[in-house]
């Protein structure tokens, strides 16, 4: 990795101008679109290789090369080059972070049928139009007559999404990722934290939580927001709301534990 | 509808299955079985880690109209209940509609700590 970014360093060098330009282009000129369409244009292998880093995890090729480019959007739209750090130690960790994310959202850590896959999927879709329409999540009967099917139908999906997520990868790109940015999110210090007896134990291992599962947390049990509410608020859907939380408090409550 | 298991971390995915497929089954909103889900298993876990050796721990289910009430208990060595000032109390008000704990004396001089919770069918959401 060091050597091809090292070689793959050199080879973008011409495009550092562009980058400068391209930040001091104000939004709404023009002339930024085409800026930024040369940018990644000329940037595409870089995804193109990150992508192929992840291929064999039986996610179509196409899919990542795909979500590795919208990662490549987001990192040349969010790079200041007046913070002098180099644009690929930027955007390598964004990219990246992208790709992960899209595997923590799509993947299973089990071999699952396909119809309980399509199921699982229709009912995530459905999870989150009733959501928005209701206020609140849905039921498993209000589920069954959205989509057209049984309950019980309703109840395999739901059993199904249990064996959802990849976690290997996980672990594997923890700490790797600097491009969850859900600062803006929440502040810093949480006042309701001075409540809590053991917040001395606590807050360190909050603060070594990845941004979003801190701001899950938080939300959650201090901001008694409901699943679905932080499940909008942070874009992604109800279930991994839930499954994020859940892990989470087991790692917290094994972290006081061994205190 | 009662679940008498040993109390160890390894069975705690049992209690919980259980609490989610009633709380489906009784058409629970989906956040509302996963706050179940939750608050049965940090419940437990905290029984589990104040009980006594080899000790059991028992938990009843009652689905009523648009409730579930689920209370849990093992023998534990302290007559001290889990402090109301703890993260995982925090865990516990946030997660469910009512939450009481207590310890009781049991058989032959020993101490039973309970658990006591209850989850509606829906959240009450502000601007319904």
């Amino acid at each position: 990795m060091t050597q091809s970014s090292e070689r793959a360093s050199s080879d973008y060098a011409h495009l550092d101008p562009v980058l400068v330009e391209l930040a001091e282009t104000p939004v709404g000129d023009p002339r930024r679109t085409e800026l930024r369409d040369r940018l990644v244009t000329e940037f595409l292998p870089v995804a193109q290789h990150i992508a192929r880093r992840f291929g064999q995890r039986g996610e179509p090729h196409d899919d990542l090369v795909q979500v590795a480019t919208v990662g490549l959007i987001s990192a040349i739209d969010r790079f200041d080059p007046t913070r002098g750090s180099d644009f690929l130690s930027f955007a390598v960790p964004t990219i990246m972070g992208e790709v992960r994310r899209h595997f923590r959202d799509t993947s299973w850590s089990v071999r699952v049928p396909r119809r309980l896959k399509e199921l699982h999927l229709a009912i995530t879709g459905a999870t989150n139009e009733l959501s928005q329409h209701l206020g609140r999540a849905p039921t498993p009967s209000e589920l069954a007559t959205h989509l057209g099917i049984s309950k019980d139908e309703v109840y395999e999906g739901l059993e199904a999404s249990n064996a959802y997520r990849s976690s290997s990868l996980d672990e594997l790109l923890v700490g790797t990722d600097k491009s969850v940015s859900l600062g803006d999110a929440l502040g810093d210090d949480d006042p309701e934290l001075m409540g809590v007896e053991n917040r001395e134990a606590l807050q360190p291992l909050l603060q070594q939580l990845p941004e979003r599962e801190r701001t899950i947390i938080l939300l959650r049990f201090f901001g008694n927001l409901t699943q679905t509410q932080i499940a909008d608020r942070i874009g992604i859907s109800q279930m991994h709301v839930s499954r994020l939380l859940a892990r989470t408090l087991v790692d917290l409550r094994k972290g006081l534990l061994s205190e | 509808m009662e679940v008498r298991i040993a109390a160890s971390p390894a069975h705690l995915s049992v209690v919980r299955a259980v609490a989610a497929d009633l709380a489906m089954r009784a058409d629970f909103t989906l956040d509302a079985i996963s706050d179940l889900k939750m608050a049965v298993d940090e419940a437990c876990s905290e029984l589990i880690s104040r009980s006594v050796p080899d000790g059991e721990l028992v938990c009843r289910f009652a689905v009523e109209s648009d409730q579930i009430h689920f209370s849990a208990e093992s023998r534990t060595g302290s007559t001290q209940p889990p402090s109301r000032e703890s993260f995982g109390w925090r865990v516990l008000t946030a997660l469910t509609d009512a939450v009481n704990t207590w310890v009781v004396p049991g058989p032959d001089g020993a101490h039973v700590l309970r658990f006591d919770l209850l989850k509606k069918r829906a959240d009450d959401v502000v601007g319904l």
